[in-house]
């Protein structure tokens, strides 16, 4: 290569460095508005509203997410808000496109797992050794792990007519279970919720536990210092069913539809939300019972 | 006199014109059935999504007149509770393995003998040849049998491994707490299981010092209910292929209208198929993904094992047959049609 030539391209490697740099820079410098975006979506009691913001927030975070693949928080809420929009939003119309939202979140938790040893042939294979590998991840790894394990049960369920869907289900426990021993109170205590659902929604012959999972919603609300609604709502909508107690089930919805819950601003998304969807259950009680 | 017969003839023309009314009221014409139907499949899985489907079917070809309320994932409880709500009649209907067959009509188990089939053609062919008598066993026991969705192959799933059968009598195996058959196998083979409700199995499993290492179940069942997280180890040789049935109770069944016990009938028929293909395809890519899971399968019988296993067998029925349960001239009986279907294929 002659001299004026490297002396051309030096200019342009640093330029294309600069603007790798400057690219994540600006990702992020954009984290606090990710943040507040997240807080003020949290905090929105119009459904509707709420409803027609989050996708540009999806959409926003995967074009900043081409920018700074690695950027592990940004990962984080991601795999957050894909799972809180098909919830909220998407699964009681439409089950399949949910089942997609879930599993888009699920692989933005695992990408950043896999920095942390999780693979995708861990993840396939034995389950001691998926168990061995979990032993290993700290503190820092809740959020991934939390979220990984939220998004697969969730699609999990919505693929339970396919038997490899269901042999899944014991890896995405073992992801959670290893959340509840390093921080049990991880987004108002989500782990107690996961296994509130997890041990109230089948029978005892296939792994329920009513009485565990009792446990687990009254922990969850033992831990949660403002109103969350949605203990109540899953309660009803897992435990009361399988246990066909239907005066609990309905009384439960009922308190919880007409609760206010106006003083927990934090909370006013997930509580509007779980209200709507209290609704959406009492209007299947015939149905169940 | 006059009055009194003008009288007796105006409260017939009354009490005609009260029938006819009756006869054309929109309630007599539109009389609905709701069969209320449990099983202990978990709700949204392909078994369950067939029932589903029956259910859409049957309100359709009857135009409403019949239709399902499904209680699926064991809220109405194990087998003998469903049974006993059915004999109550706050049920009317339910999928029962063999568990629930035994309570029923027990000489129906003898498809369920161990070590009998060699694959699912054979006993496609004996269970065709003996169903009009288990169908008339199970109406005289007050109950219709809809169809016969077959549960699978089962097989031993342990914590320990299971290579010989004196390895496999070591274990602290379970049993299916008040089955008849199991407990017979268990004496013939000199083994002392452990009975348990099977509501308890994934519990003890679970536990660190828990009271069995080693169950049986079919492949997609053990994945189902989530039993191989908890499992190291699988017996290779299946050990019966464990039938289910699809039932509803003589009383439902008798108010119905002809033309609706017909639709019940035929189509009842038709899911129990449906559910026995999804069945076996489910079975076939569990053992797939079992393995995946990390589950070890093994034990290959050798000659001797083999003779062993049928001698326990053999015991087993005597055993059976002493307590009535099973009839000796009902295996005869199978392992005749059984001998004659194996010499009528080719290359015998």
């Amino acid at each position: 290569m002659n001299k004026s030539l490297r002396h051309l391209l030096l200019p342009c490697l640093l330029l294309q460095l600069g603007g790798c740099s400057f690219a994540e820079l600006t990702v992020r410098a954009s984290m606090p508005m990710i943040e507040g975006g997240m807080l003020a979506v949290n905090r929105e009691d119009d459904l509707l509203l709420a409803e027609a913001a989050i996708p540009a927030n999806i959409e926003l975070m995967e074009g900043m997410l081409i920018n700074a693949p690695a950027h592990r928080e940004l990962r984080n809420y991601a795999a957050e808000v894909y799972y809180g929009y098909a919830y909220g939003f998407i699964e009681d119309e439409q089950p399949q496109r949910a089942a997609k939202l879930y599993r888009r979140g699920l692989n933005h938790a695992l990408y950043n797992l896999r920095d942390q040893g999780i693979s995708q042939t861990l993840l396939n294979g034995p389950l001691t050794e998926l168990e061995q590998q979990l032993e290993q991840l700290n503190q820092k790894s809740v959020p991934a792990l939390f979220w990984a394990a939220s998004n697969w049960a969730k699609w999990i369920d919505h693929n339970r007519n396919q038997a490899e869907a269901i042999a899944q289900l014991s890896r995405a426990v073992l992801l959670m279970q290893r959340v509840l021993q390093l921080d049990e109170t991880f987004y108002y205590a989500g782990p107690h919720l996961f296994f509130g659902v997890y041990y109230g929604s089948r029978s005892p012959m296939l792994g329920g536990n009513f009485e565990l999972s009792a446990k687990h919603f009254d922990k969850a609300r033992q831990l949660n210092l403002q109103p969350l609604l949605m203990i109540d709502l899953l309660q009803a909508e897992f435990l009361d069913r399988q246990m066909f107690d239907q005066q609990a089930f309905h009384s439960r919805l009922s308190k919880l539809i007409k609760q206010d819950v106006s003083a927990a601003t934090d909370l006013a998304l997930i509580n509007n939300i779980a209200k709507r969807k209290a609704q959406r259950l009492l209007e299947k009680e015939a149905e169940w019972f | 006199m006059v009055l009194n017969s003008l009288s007796k003839r105006m409260t017939k023309l009354i009490s005609l014109g009260f029938v006819l009314l009756l006869l054309n009221s929109p309630a007599m014409a539109q009389q609905t059935y709701t069969l209320k139907f449990a099983t202990l499949i978990p709700p949204d899985t392909a078994w369950v999504n067939r029932i589903q489907q029956w259910n859409d079917e049957l309100e359709q070809q009857s135009n409403g007149r019949l239709q399902l309320k499904i209680y699926p994932g064991g809220v109405m409880g194990d087998e003998p509770d469903v049974l006993r709500k059915m004999r109550s009649q706050q049920l009317h209907g339910a999928f029962f393995t063999g568990y629930g067959i035994s309570r029923i009509y027990p000489p129906a188990r003898v498809l369920e003998m161990p070590f009998l089939f060699r694959n699912t053609e054979e006993s496609d062919y004996v269970r065709k040849q003996i169903m009009p008598e288990i169908e008339a066993g199970f109406e005289q026991a007050g109950y219709q049998l809809l169809g016969w969705p077959e549960v699978g192959f089962l097989h031993f799933f342990s914590k320990l491994p299971i290579t010989s059968l004196d390895e496999l009598k070591s274990r602290r195996i379970w049993l299916w707490q008040g089955d008849p058959m199991g407990e017979a196998f268990a004496e013939a083979a000199g083994v002392s299981p452990v009975p348990l409700s099977i509501m308890d199995v994934y519990t003890q499993l679970s536990a660190q010092h828990g009271s069995i290492d080693t169950v049986y179940n079919s492949p997609f069942g053990a994945l189902a209910m989530q039993w191989h997280s908890k499992l190291s180890y699988a017996s290779n040789v299946p050990m019966t292929n464990a039938i289910g049935s699809l039932v509803v109770s003589e009383r439902f069944y008798k108010q119905l209208p002809q033309d609706l016990q017909q639709l019940l009938k035929t189509t009842g028929k038709k899911v129990a198929e449906d559910i026995n293909q999804d069945s076996r395809r489910d079975n076939a890519k569990s053992i797939e993904l079992l393995k995946q899971s990390g589950i070890e399968f093994s034990w290959d019988w050798n000659e001797a094992e083999q003779q062993q296993m049928l001698q326990i067998r053999d015991r087993a029925a005597e055993i059976l047959n002493e307590s009535d349960y099973i009839p000796e001239a009902h295996f005869s009986r199978i392992k005749n049609i059984l001998s004659d279907y194996r010499n009528n294929q080719p290359g015998q």
